[in-house]
Parts: structure tokens; C-alpha cells; sequence
């Protein structure tokens, strides 16, 4: 875990050093596509919990992803307030979030990856038949917000301030995951995943640790996703997409699952490859396949796997002297 | 009279047509060590099951302290102070040996330390470091339970049914696959254990279960056979024909 912990330093200090060449060459095409890759950062770090830790392969998050940013949305439109949104997300997502886990919970594997599947397909189909939601356009026109923090106050319209902003959050979010799964509760979540059948004799109420696993992914997905509207100013149902939920799987996978931090470097690669190799060819997703295919061959582990024993071995050599 | 810690009434399950358990029924007295014993195939195991939980009985009744939990899930029997063993080792085999004894030992925490930090369970990691002392796991405790000998790990088998500090312990054959050694040693061990804890055993080595219990059920074919003091059980003809064939 200190590993991770140095790792996500590293990341903090990238951002600023790159916030500050944004600021100075005046660029927003960049940050923006950062504070983009932040965002599904976010959603990749809840797609992390379920599987690197519990051992559950969602491939429907994007439902709780798409949740909030339509609720994000939405609440906007009406009340310009970034609290106001994130509130409401967070309430309703974590409502979403325990009726969703009752109806999982009851299954494991391949049955848990299709039952949440199945309910973003549906929550999709919905959102893009549904003219109050904008229906397959979606929710133009979100206004520009000011984020009160108190002390100042900050425009979701600033490239660089709303990327240190969004920053801000998914380090939120990677610490609070980083301490739950490292008290007795997230050790009990490793536990159930090696071997479930012998928790439930030592006293443990499986079903409730796994809903509250499912809950507290949902709500960061939510979370997330809530910030994107902020970002671009609108929200589309491809955001609930299998599209969507897949590209998060892709990258816990190429970073390395069961790291958290592997969350947060992946969204990073992906994103970069995306609008690089992008500009060159319309097939990226072909490259993006390769790399995915390539990680779970190669790297079990993702690319912290190559990465993460370097610095602990700093790290024990540091303790040493 | 007081009521007994354990009481089994009329405990009967089928598979297709195979009455695996069939009518048991006895009573387990407190802080005393009773073992089951009956040929492969006599249903002991299955008894384990359906006393823990892991199955649900088609009829009869499991009463612990005289109140009913029949067909009660796993985690409500370890509530109700009933802890077992498995016969198959059913360990965390890639997590460490002290937190495979963590994990059980959790549960002497109350709920709301579940989202503090693992340090702050003093009372769980307390118990953690004696049961190392005591089951002689102290030097292995930082290594994964699957890199242990089998002995070792039959008797982190235990070790995990007892950190919860049970008022009952299942033990479905602890000494299984283990040398003569190890099975005197785990024998004396279980003996231990007995002096604050109710132990129900499954046990093949004879000399052992002769040694061991206070008291002896014998099964076969489903049904309780005899049961009674170790040597009166031992001298009983219809046990001696059904254990050791026709003498």
C-alpha cells in the first residue's frame, strides 16, 4: 500500500508540474482531456474495488457512472450549485446503489458480470428512449458553474483550476478506498474473494459485506460521473454504455487490478493513446485491444507490476539506512 | 436438571433417496469432549453440517442451550457460540497465517471497528498472538497458510475455529493425514481446549477417541448406533460388528 501511496504522489506532483506548463503556454485542449481522464479515473478505481479486491468483474458501472452525470446534470439546469449536485448524487447514488446490490448480491462469476451488464443495458435503453432526458442526444446546455470552496470560490470553466480541482477529488476518492480496504471490513472483502465459503462459519454476514462493497463503488462511480457535466457542459447516453463500463474494466486491467493506483495511471495511458494514436488512425481501438491483450498475458498485473516492486525496493532500502 | 449445551433431536436429511442422517438424536454435555465416531460413509460429516449450519435438515431440531437453531445460517450458529473445523483444510491459503487467525478473531470486536484501522482491534490481535503461542504457529505467523506442512495446517484448521472463542467446537477430524507425533500433540492440545470449551469430535484413530472423550456416539449408515463411556462403546458386539467387521 505505501507503494501505492508514493506512486499517487508522483501523479499529484505530474499534474501540477503539467497544470503549470498549461497555465503558462495558455492551453485548454490538454487540461481538459486530463481533467477527462481524471474523471474516468474515478470510475475505474470503483470498477477496482469490485474486482481487484472483492473479486467481482462488474462490466455494468457505467450505470452509477451515467446516474450521476445525468443527475449532475440535471440538478444544474435548475440550481447552479456544485454542493447542491453533489449531494444529490451522492443520496441517490447510494439509494441506486443498495437497491442494485440486493439484485447482485444473490450471484457470483459469469452471473454477476451479465446481471450488471444487464441492468446498465437497461438503464441505457431507458435514458436513450426518454425524451425528458434529452433521448439519444442528451442533456445539452449545463451551465458553467462556480464551485464555492469556502475561502474562494472557483469556475468550472478554468482548464487548469478545475483540473487541479478534479485532482483534488479522485485523491479524495483513492484514500478513502486505499483506508476502508485496509480496515477489518476491506480485509474481509480480500478474504471473501479467497474463500467465501469458509467466512461465512467464522460469524461474517457475507451478503452485507459485499453489498456494502457494491455501495461504496457505486457512490464513487456516481461521484465521477457527476463531474463530467461540469467539465464539458453536457452529458450524452453513451455515457451509460457497455462502451463505457468495458473501457473502465480495460483499464484496471492494464494498470493492475487490486492496486487502486493501477486506476489512476491507466485512465492516464488509455486517455493519451486514445487522443494520440487517435489523430493518426480512426482504429485506436484496435491499439487499445493490442495493449489489453498484451497486460493480460504479459502483466497480470498491470503495469504496477513493473513499476510498484522498483519502489518498494526504494522504499526498503530507505527503512534500511 | 440443567438443559445441555448441544441437544440433537431427531436430526435426519436425504440425498436422492440416501437417508445420509437418519433419526440422530443425543444431547452434548457442557465443557466435556464427545466424539463421533462410525465406518467412511456413516453420515458424520453430514451431522457436522447440518449442526453448523452448512446444511439444512429435512427434520429434527438443533437446540444450543435449549434455545431452537435449526436450519439457522452459518454466521447466526458462530453467534450463538458454536464454532467448527472442516475435515478438508479450508484456510485464507494466500494470506498470511496471522491474518487467517485475525479474520476469525474479528468477530471478539464489536461491528463499528470493522472501518477503523486493523491496529486499533486490540482485543482480535491479542487473541491472535496467543492462539500463535499456542498452537505453535508463533515463528510461522507472517508466512501464507498455504506454505505450512500439513500438519501445521490442520492445526491452523483448529486454531481458526477457536480464535472466536466458542462455547462449541466442531471438530471434523483434526489429526486426518497427520503422523503420530502431530496427532499426540493436537490430541493434547484438544484436551486443553476442553477445560472452557464444549468439543464435539470426529475422530478415526481409535487409541486416540479412547484416550480423548469423555463420551462416544457411534453412527452407521445414517443412524446412531450406541453411544456411551469410550470403553463400555468399545465393548459393545453391534459396534464391533459394524466398525471392525465380523469378529
Amino acid at each position: 500500500m505505501r507503494a501505492s501511496h508514493v506512486l499517487v504522489a508522483l501523479l499529484v506532483a505530474g499534474s501540477l508540474a503539467f497544470a503549470a506548463i498549461g497555465v503558462v503556454i495558455n492551453d485548454t485542449f490538454y487540461l481538459r482531456l486530463a481533467t477527462e481522464a481524471l474523471i474516468f479515473a474515478g470510475l475505474a478505481l470503483s470498477v477496482d474495488i469490485l474486482l481487484g479486491y472483492t473479486g467481482l468483474l462488474s462490466l455494468g458501472q457505467a450505470l452509477f457512472f451515467g446516474l450521476g452525470a445525468y443527475l449532475s446534470a440535471s440538478v444544474l439546469m435548475i440550481v447552479p450549485s456544485f454542493w447542491t449536485a453533489i449531494g444529490v448524487t451522492a443520496a441517490a447514488s447510494g439509494l441506486a446503489g443498495l437497491v442494485g446490490g440486493f439484485i447482485v448480491q444473490r450471484v457470483r462469476g459469469v452471473y454477476f458480470a451479465l446481471i450488471t451488464f444487464g441492468m446498465a443495458q437497461v438503464a441505457a435503453k431507458v435514458v436513450y428512449n426518454t425524451r425528458a432526458l434529452g433521448a439519444s442526444d442528451g442533456l445539452i446546455g449545463v451551465p458553467v458553474i462556480n464551485i464555492n470552496l469556502g475561502i474562494a470560490s472557483l469556475s468550472s470553466a478554468s482548464p487548469a483550476g478545475f483540473f487541479l480541482f478534479v485532482l483534488a477529488l479522485i485523491v479524495v476518492f483513492y484514500a478513502f478506498s486505499a483506508y476502508v480496504l485496509d480496515t477489518p471490513f476491506g480485509r474481509l472483502l480480500i478474504a471473501l474473494r479467497a474463500n467465501e465459503q469458509r467466512i461465512r462459519f467464522l460469524g461474517y454476514r457475507t451478503s452485507s459485506a459485499r453489498l456494502a462493497a457494491y455501495v461504496i463503488a457505486a457512490m464513487i462511480a456516481a461521484l465521477s460521473g457527476a463531474l463530467y457535466p461540469m467539465l464539458r457542459g453536457f452529458v450524452s447516453p453513451e455515457l451509460l454504455f457497455f462502451s463505457t463500463s468495458g473501457n473502465a474494466v480495460i483499464t484496471v486491467v492494464t494498470g493492475g487490478a487490486g492496486t487502486l493506483v493501477g486506476a489512476l495511471y491507466g485512465s492516464l495511458l488509455l486517455t493519451v493513446l486514445k487522443s494520440v494514436v487517435g489523430s493518426y488512425t480512426e482504429h485506436h481501438l484496435i491499439v487499445i485491444g493490442l495493449l489489453f491483450m498484451g497486460a493480460v498475458v504479459f502483466l497480470p498485473k498491470g503495469l504496477m507490476s513493473i513499476v510498484r516492486p522498483a519502489i518498494e525496493r526504494v522504499l526498503a532500502r530507505r527503512q534500511k539506512a | 436438571m440443567t438443559t445441555p449445551i448441544l441437544e440433537i433431536r431427531g436430526l435426519t436429511v436425504s440425498f436422492g433417496g440416501l437417508r445420509a442422517v437418519d433419526d440422530v438424536s443425543f444431547e452434548v454435555a457442557r465443557n466435556r469432549i464427545t466424539t463421533v465416531i462410525g465406518p467412511n460413509g456413516a453420515g458424520k460429516s453430514t451431522l457436522f453440517n447440518l449442526i453448523s449450519g452448512a446444511l439444512q435438515p429435512r427434520n429434527g431440531k438443533v437446540l444450543i442451550e435449549g434455545v431452537d437453531y435449526t436450519g439457522q445460517p452459518p454466521y447466526r450458529m458462530q453467534a450463538a457460540g458454536l464454532a467448527r473445523s472442516f475435515q478438508i483444510t479450508n484456510l485464507f491459503f494466500d494470506l498470511p497465517v496471522s491474518e487467517n487467525l485475525r479474520l476469525a478473531a474479528q468477530v471478539l470486536e464489536p461491528l463499528w471497528m470493522a472501518w477503523r484501522p486493523i491496529r486499533a482491534s486490540r482485543a482480535a490481535l491479542a487473541r491472535v498472538d496467543e492462539l500463535l503461542d499456542r498452537f505453535g504457529l508463533a515463528d510461522k505467523a507472517q508466512y501464507p497458510a498455504g506454505s505450512l506442512s500439513h500438519g501445521e495446517q490442520r492445526r491452523l484448521e483448529v486454531a481458526v475455529a477457536v480464535a472466536c472463542k466458542p462455547k462449541i467446537l466442531l471438530l471434523d477430524e483434526p489429526t486426518q493425514g497427520m503422523s503420530h507425533g502431530d496427532s499426540q500433540q493436537t490430541a493434547t492440545l484438544i484436551k486443553s481446549l476442553a477445560t472452557d470449551v464444549t468439543v464435539v469430535l470426529i475422530e478415526h484413530d481409535i487409541g486416540l477417541v479412547m484416550s480423548l472423550s469423555d463420551h462416544v456416539i457411534v453412527m452407521h449408515q445414517g443412524q446412531k448406533l450406541a453411544e456411551g463411556l469410550p470403553a463400555d462403546v468399545r465393548s459393545n458386539p453391534a459396534v464391533q460388528a459394524a466398525y471392525f467387521g465380523h469378529a
